[in-house]
């Protein structure tokens, strides 16, 4: 079941200019899982170099409450 | 739910809560479930692993496994779809490690333990034991056992099922090495992996 899947997920990248939305679906699902690991490991750096939540978030451009209440507790 | 389980499969919770301490993980995801349940003898999950040939394979599991972290848990399907838009993944991680440190991506994203000590399932390992109970159920199946949640762990889409894919345990073949050609399982229509 998962290799049909795994096939098929290569297939359809491979085929990439088709216009089967599963393509670009399953492209910014990884894309998504892919952002939030590289704000965390850079959310850690700038803190870990003294950076105030409100540099984080002016950088992210996000309010100082939303990048303190998803990486306050790292 | 748990009270529904077997000795067998509390055995494998509990074995995984010890596999993500000894890992030093902060939470405990499906890939510490598939560990516990390898650790497993003689129970009916052992018996179909070994059936498949992927009891002998554990370390080439592992490594597979250990691979995924250091990409952030992202799966080979997630890189094929990422490179269909252009964006090399190991090529990212590379990037990542040269800055940060080998293995930078490896705990991201993950959130600290939590104050009181608890360490935390993952929401897809939560999956893994709904889906689980689930597919005992759809079988007919009183208790959940360890065989329930090696099919849920091969079921549930991400790095863990496809790990067991690659060392030829998809759903399908653990199916049918547990209950003969037939299967009979009702697709388990199972969530996506977080």
């Amino acid at each position: 079941m998962y290799v049909d899947r795994m096939t098929e997920a290569t297939d359809l990248a491979e085929r990439a200019g088709d216009r089967d939305p599963r393509v670009g679906l399953r492209a910014v699902a990884a894309l998504r899982r892919l952002l939030e690991r590289l704000e965390a490991v850079q959310v850690r750096s700038a803190r870990h170099q003294g950076w105030s939540w409100q540099e984080i978030a002016d950088e992210l451009g996000v309010s100082r409450q939303a990048a303190h209440k998803k990486h306050g507790r790292q | 739910m748990f009270e529904r389980f077997t000795e067998v499969a509390r055995g494998v919770v509990t074995g995984a809560v010890v596999h993500s301490e000894r890992l030093g993980a902060d939470e405990i995801t499906e890939e510490h479930l598939l560990l516990a349940l390898l650790d497993r003898r003689g129970t009916r999950a052992s018996f179909a692993l070994a059936a498949l040939g992927v009891g002998d394979r554990r370390e080439a599991l592992e490594a597979a496994l250990a691979e995924s972290r250091r990409r952030g848990g992202l799966s080979k399907a997630d890189a094929a779809a990422l490179a269909g838009i252009g964006i090399d993944l190991g090529e990212v991680v590379s990037k990542l490690e040269e800055a940060h440190g080998e293995g930078a991506m490896r705990s991201a994203g993950r959130r600290g333990r939590h104050w009181t000590g608890h360490r935390p399932f993952v929401p897809g390992a939560k999956a893994v034991l709904t889906s689980a109970l689930r597919i005992a159920r759809g079988r007919g199946d009183r208790h959940i056992g360890d065989e329930h949640l090696l099919l849920a762990l091969a079921a549930h889409r991400g790095v863990v099922a496809e790990a067991l894919a690659d060392h030829g345990a998809t759903y399908t073949a653990v199916e049918r090495a547990m209950y003969g050609g037939a299967g009979g399982g009702a697709n388990p229509g199972l969530a996506e992996a977080g």
